[in-house]
């Protein structure tokens, strides 16, 4: 009885410490990206695959007539919006508005998304009685 | 724009303005640095034919881009070295561009890009100039023709060198993954060249282009 009481501490030491040492991660699932200027093939294969390069990225589709990049990004990834912006902008072309689906958490109007600091207010989005725990949300960014 | 004579060159562009104005569309404008040298040097029936030296060549254009359309004009001068005791012929261009994606082409990405452009292109070519300490030497008939005599700083402009000339014609542009295939024809609109001087009917362009997408890390 003694052994398996301290077995369970053990375990519960384990479990804290790796939540402490988890990375800072952000949890954007899915960004729609408007950009401005992406008129050729050549183009939208530069930057598809420079976007291709950020850790996190598991796919990009563009669509050349909407002007729109389509990123599908791995769980628990570091990539913020702020760095895909950046990034279009280092390639020669404008970013616009998008559309985001990501995973955090409301505090009054403002949603969170999980990790490092990245906040939206979301309005009359948000729910009257936000659920305690992380949620997934899709909405508009400007 | 394309050049008359066959040459080598190394250049350089700069970007240096652009606007991102809608989707497909932006405008944009560029300068252009480089050096050159001559491959192919005619025969001249009054001496040997030009010694090569380095040009230097520098030209800006601006455009308007978009998924349908396309507009650019440019202008570019490229000036010769004097090595020794000939100096080839320096020459101011002018070019217009208009481009066209038909809406059958238009195809989404990563499908194949094809667009036709037509390009207009306007150049002032001077006379080329040979120092009259030049050894003389034999033309390409054995026997040298006469030459003009030298101006007073000792120098002869060369006739049937230079003159000016509008040449215009179309271009089709095909791209597919990392390759372009650029395909296109100037043909002679009006020439004035300077004295007697080969037809040149048409100028014609292949070039194979390869672009290294690896992305930025």
């Amino acid at each position: 009885m003694k052994f398996s009481a301290r077995s369970a501490l053990r375990g519960l030491i384990l479990v804290l410490l790796l939540l402490a040492t988890e990375p800072a991660r952000t949890e954007y699932l899915r960004i729609q990206l408007r950009v401005y200027g992406l008129d050729c093939e050549i183009c939208a294969r530069g930057v598809s695959a420079s976007i291709g390069r950020l850790a996190g990225v598991e796919g990009v589709k563009i669509s050349l007539e909407s002007g729109m990049l389509d990123i599908a990004l791995a769980r628990r990834n570091n990539l913020k919006l702020s760095d895909l912006r950046r990034r279009v902008r280092e390639n020669g072309f404008r970013p616009r508005e998008a559309t985001v689906t990501a995973v955090g958490r409301f505090n009054g109007s403002r949603f969170e998304v999980l990790g490092v600091g990245e906040s939206y207010d979301l309005g009359g989005r948000a729910p009257q009685s936000p659920a305690p725990g992380p949620v997934e949300v899709t909405f508009n960014v400007r | 724009m394309m050049p008359g004579d066959p040459e080598t060159e190394v250049l350089a562009a700069w970007r240096f303005h652009h606007s991102l104005t809608g989707i497909g569309t932006r405008n944009e404008s560029t300068v252009y640095m480089g050096t050159s040298v001559s491959t192919q040097l005619p025969p001249r029936a009054d001496g040997p034919a030009l010694r090569r030296a380095p040009g230097f060549y520098m030209a800006a254009a601006t455009g308007h881009i978009s998924r349908r359309y396309y507009v650019w004009a440019g202008a570019g001068y490229e000036r010769y070295a004097s090595l020794g005791v000939d100096h080839p012929s320096n020459s101011l261009l002018g070019s217009l561009v208009l481009g066209w994606r038909p809406a059958f082409l238009n195809k989404e990405y990563p499908g194949a890009d094809c667009r036709f452009f037509w390009e207009t292109t306007g150049e002032n070519v001077d006379s080329a100039w040979r120092s009259a300490a030049a050894p003389a030497g034999a033309g390409h008939h054995g026997v040298p023709a006469p030459l003009p005599a030298a101006n007073s700083s000792g120098i002869i402009v060369l006739p049937n060198t230079g003159g000016r000339g509008v040449y215009s014609g179309p271009t089709f542009l095909y791209t597919h993954r990392n390759v372009a295939l650029q395909i296109g024809a100037l043909l002679a609109a009006w020439r004035d060249p300077n004295g007697i001087q080969p037809s040149e009917r048409f100028r014609a362009v292949v070039v194979v282009s390869y672009f290294f997408l690896g992305g930025r890390k």
